[in-house]
């Protein structure tokens, strides 16, 4: 079986340039010592082109024991909320690069909020993108699974996964907080919040529906006691999976204990963190990297534990 | 009840009562089998909070050597076969047991154990571990005879490499 990584970003050349053909954030500005990117409400930051050389990222993907990485869009850009008409060209330019990109590459598609387009999304299917990738913070109730609703049910009737990733974090005091605030902060809890939301309006909704949230959905699975002690569902979801991105050993080892080894999935977050050796053994890494992907991005090899 | 959710670990007495009803609903078994298996093959028919259940097939020769299973309990309804379990003694052979097609055993955490297949005809039989398994240890006698213990993943012993086909 084919090892994979269901979670890497890269931005292909097209979205490169149309980010640099921007007057408004997000955008790419070019200064005399390289390029920057400038999202709302942020500080302008440097960007190294070089994480974005398909080649040299293919090679990465080799040099991780890899056969192949598939590539999410880069939620916390802010693309998807833009309104349509500045979305569109952005999003698409997202769809043509992923779709040239090195045999090592797959690609999730991205999905436009401001007017979700699920027919759209079942055309990307059919080029060949895996699955789509949506923010944690637009599933994170009643509201979202509604909109988002035609979306999911697009996924659904084609046996596509869908891919939970966070969003933008909220403006913050960028001055004041270091760089990995959000992570540890909006992005954790708007991934637990998505998972409970998954587990209420989404699985009801969407019986057949393969979900993998990225960061162990930060945590959630964790807060299971927490969950049945206050009258919430014990139910064991096997068709919900989780990569691992940005976690080690030991909470991936926490987490395998509440939902067992098969649901886990390897999701490096490349080029933001890098693929991390688990230590938890050789059957372990298999699982993460061969036989569960396979389950959660292609339905002709279920083989799900009930 | 299999099906059913508990709200408790279970105690040996309702792990053998669970593999025993299973062992009874071959339907629910008979498909995850395979008598074709070289090495030990495993199927997990449920994992909850508090329970995990395989099914595992055995082939002549196939052995897992000594184990514990951290702090889960089990119980285990041999339905095909005959299996042999061997418990660790200090200073002396293993105290040997033969379960054969109909029995069912059970285990408490504190046991140390080795199952092995050792007949022509394979063996089938069905597991159950409260709280599910986890960690697990494994154990070898090293060069100078002294018992060394390794802590490996529940993985690596039920979702072994070699089963990845």
């Amino acid at each position: 079986m084919p090892g994979i990584d269901v979670h890497q970003h890269l931005w292909p050349e097209p979205l490169l340039r149309a980010l640099s053909r921007r007057t408004q954030p997000p955008m790419l500005v070019r200064h005399r010592d390289g390029w920057a990117l400038r999202l709302r409400g942020e500080p302008e930051a440097p960007l190294d082109l070089g994480d974005h050389d398909p080649d040299r990222r293919a090679a990465l993907v080799r040099a991780d024991g890899l056969d192949r990485a598939f590539v999410a869009p880069s939620l916390p850009l802010g693309i998807e909320l833009l309104p349509a008409a500045e979305a569109e060209p952005l999003l698409a330019a997202y769809h043509e690069g992923v779709a040239a990109l090195p045999d090592e590459f797959g690609a999730w598609a991205a999905v436009g909020l401001d007017q979700p387009d699920p027919e759209g999304l079942a055309g990307l299917l059919d080029d060949g993108l895996v699955g789509a990738c949506l923010s944690a913070d637009a599933l994170d109730g009643p509201e979202g699974f509604d909109r988002l609703g035609a979306v999911l049910e697009a996924l659904d009737r084609r046996g596509a996964p869908l891919f939970v990733h966070p969003g933008p974090a909220p403006g913050a005091d960028v001055e004041r907080l270091p760089g990995w605030w959000g992570a540890l902060t909006a992005y954790v809890a708007s991934m637990q919040t998505a998972w409970h939301a998954f587990s209420v309006w989404g699985r009801p909704a969407h019986p057949g529906l393969r979900v993998c949230f990225a960061m162990l959905a930060g945590l959630a699975p964790l807060q299971r006691e927490r969950v049945v002690a206050r009258g919430g569902p014990a139910i064991s979801d096997p068709d919900v999976f989780l990569d691992v991105s940005s976690y080690g050993g030991r909470a991936v080892d926490a987490v395998l204990r509440e939902v067992g080894v098969d649901r886990l999935v390897e999701g490096s977050d490349r080029p933001v963190v890098g693929v991390t050796d688990l230590g938890l053994g050789d059957a372990v890494r298999t699982a993460l990297r061969e036989r569960n992907p396979a389950r959660l991005l292609s339905p002709t090899t279920t083989e799900v534990p009930a | 009840m299999s099906t059913v959710e508990l709200d408790h670990d279970l105690d040996l007495a309702e792990l053998r009562e669970l593999v025993g009803a299973i062992a009874e609903e071959p339907d629910r078994w008979r498909p995850l089998v395979r008598p074709d298996a070289v090495e030990r093959h495993f199927e997990q028919l449920v994992r909850d909070d508090h329970v995990d259940v395989w099914v595992i097939s055995w082939a002549n020769g196939n052995d897992t050597g000594f184990h514990d299973h951290d702090v889960s309990r089990g119980a285990v309804a041999v339905v095909e076969g005959e299996l042999v379990e061997e418990r660790l003694v200090v200073g002396g052979p293993p105290r040997v047991r033969r379960h054969a097609a109909g029995a069912v055993f059970d285990f408490d955490a504190s046991h140390v154990h080795r199952m092995r297949q050792d007949a022509a005809r394979p063996a089938v039989s069905i597991h159950a571990y409260s709280p599910p398994l986890w960690r697990m240890g494994a154990y070898v006698v090293g060069p100078d005879g002294t018992l060394q213990r390794r802590s490996i993943s529940y993985a690596e012993e039920l979702r072994p490499v070699e089963a990845v086909g």
